[in-house]
């Protein structure tokens, strides 16, 4: 019977908690007053129940309660700021005059504080040439449809910007490690591609692969290409060259990085580092 | 004499290709989005490359148009240098000379100012059940979901799970206090 009280006490617990939480979020998504969210009651409720977390769902849920109370008075700082701003209207008072406008009204408020951005399209010879070029080099649409298979969505490529939205990195994170990755070229001078990017682990030379990328497309490194010899070579780019640098025609370089390479290169420089090991084994 | 004349015809034609070569980049499309990243300008123009944009500036004024620093975090105008390379820089009309700059319908303008200024009276974010909700009073659902596709695609708003707030592109372009004082006061 105790045992069954208990249960009750925690259900009772985990619904208040879900409760207070799902409401935190009705707040953030919603765009609703977020002084609604009584805080000090809030935490005062964490506090109670904070000795009697056992299990890691538990106590998972507390941080995930804190969390929600931090972005709670984030928002509150937010709606402070917006109140005492020169753009604070009443949203009741604009949402009617809104709902009395005609359109022509509207339309006519949003010409007068409109500054357009002007951006004109060219077309360049250059670009011109470029597009023969790709005529040239594109396969009659019946011979290439087999090669090119719908991509599944799951093969999408994944972008700097997609990492971002998803909080799986930050733009100043970013910034860093390209810093450094930019030093550790610096500090190499001009290097095989292969020999930058490869490291004891294939997961950390996607990582430095995909960076690199940034680092050529930003203008602080130089790929240069020997196809004869299918060497690839990246150097840092200095400063001065970068100021001087034109903006002239660009291309994109695709470099492949596979799993099967990457364990070729490794046993090479395991062989490089022994190299009386492979006989002495054998 | 004829040295340092020389070395100063040199740096003033190298300042004159620098300014041509910054309004060319701001006023001709590189990219399918308008305007020029920071660090594109740096890279075309050397590490000088804001003081270049504030001659240009100067310039441009005499037509009626000025530079515009538009940061992808929500905030405007000058910060610290490192910042700026990261911000997008456009060339905008500094007064609306003109009575028709765009080729949109008017149910479309209306719709878009209709949007922001809800979207900026509720603290600069609201569902988009909620606007869809809204606009639904005097226009066509099917509508209604293709504009503000359109105005997500186009900058002018932005959209995070479901929530839409003001993009980049208002900021740059809409002078959202005049907007709120000619709906407020029509």
């Amino acid at each position: 019977m105790p045992m069954k009280q208990q249960g009750q006490g925690k259900q009772l617990k985990f619904d208040e908690l879900f409760r207070l939480l799902h409401f935190c979020q009705t707040v953030e998504t919603e765009g609703t007053d977020p002084f609604d969210v009584d805080v000090k009651r809030f935490l005062r409720t964490l506090k109670q129940y904070q000795k009697k977390w056992r299990s890691l769902d538990e106590l998972l849920l507390d941080a995930e309660a804190i969390a929600e109370l931090a972005k709670i008075i984030e928002l509150q700082e937010q709606w402070i700021k917006d109140r005492s701003s020169s753009f604070y209207v009443d949203p009741a008072l604009l949402e009617l005059k809104l709902r009395l406008l005609e359109p022509q009204q509207l339309a006519t408020a949003f010409l007068a504080a409109w500054r357009p951005i002007i951006a004109q399209d060219r077309l360049t010879p250059q670009r011109l040439q470029e597009g023969l070029d790709y005529w040239h080099a594109l396969l009659p649409f019946d011979e290439r449809t087999d090669d090119f298979p719908v991509p599944a969505l799951t093969e999408a490529p994944f972008e700097l910007e997609d990492l971002i939205k998803s909080r799986l990195f930050s733009k100043q994170e970013f910034d860093e490690v390209l810093r450094e990755l930019s030093t550790e070229l610096e500090a190499h001078g001009r290097i095989d591609y292969r020999e930058f990017i490869y490291t004891d682990s294939f997961e950390t030379s996607v990582r430095k692969a995909y960076l690199t990328s940034y680092l050529v497309n930003e203008g602080r490194a130089n790929l240069e290409l020997n196809p004869l010899e299918e060497e690839i070579f990246i150097s840092p780019r200095a400063v001065d060259e970068r100021i001087e640098g034109d903006f002239g025609p660009t291309r994109s370089i695709p470099v492949s990085v596979s799993y099967e390479e990457w364990r070729a290169w490794k046993k090479q420089q395991q062989e490089k580092r022994n190299p009386g090991h492979e006989r002495s084994g054998s | 004499m004829e040295e340092a004349a020389a070395r100063e015809e040199e740096s003033r034609a190298r300042a004159e290709r620098k300014l041509k070569k910054a309004a060319q980049l701001l006023l001709f499309r590189q990219h399918r989005l308008p305007g020029v990243k920071g660090w594109e300008l740096k890279r075309a123009l050397g590490e000088d490359y804001l003081e270049v944009l504030e001659v240009l500036n100067a310039a441009l004024d005499n037509l009626g148009m000025e530079v515009k620093r538009i940061s992808e975090e929500g905030s405007e105008g000058a910060e610290q240098d490192e910042k700026a390379e990261r911000d997008r820089f456009v060339v905008v009309l500094k007064s609306p000379a003109v009575e028709k700059a765009s080729g949109e319908r008017i149910d479309t303008i209306a719709m878009l100012s209709a949007t922001l200024a809800y979207i900026i009276s509720k603290q600069g974010k609201a569902s988009r059940k909620a606007v869809e909700e809204f606009l639904s009073a005097k226009f066509p659902k099917q509508r209604i979901f293709f504009a503000l596709d359109r105005f997500i695609k186009q900058g002018y708003l932005g959209e995070d799970n479901n929530v839409l707030y003001i993009g980049w592109r208002t900021r740059a372009e809409v002078d959202r206090k005049t907007l709120l004082d000619l709906i407020l006061s029509a």
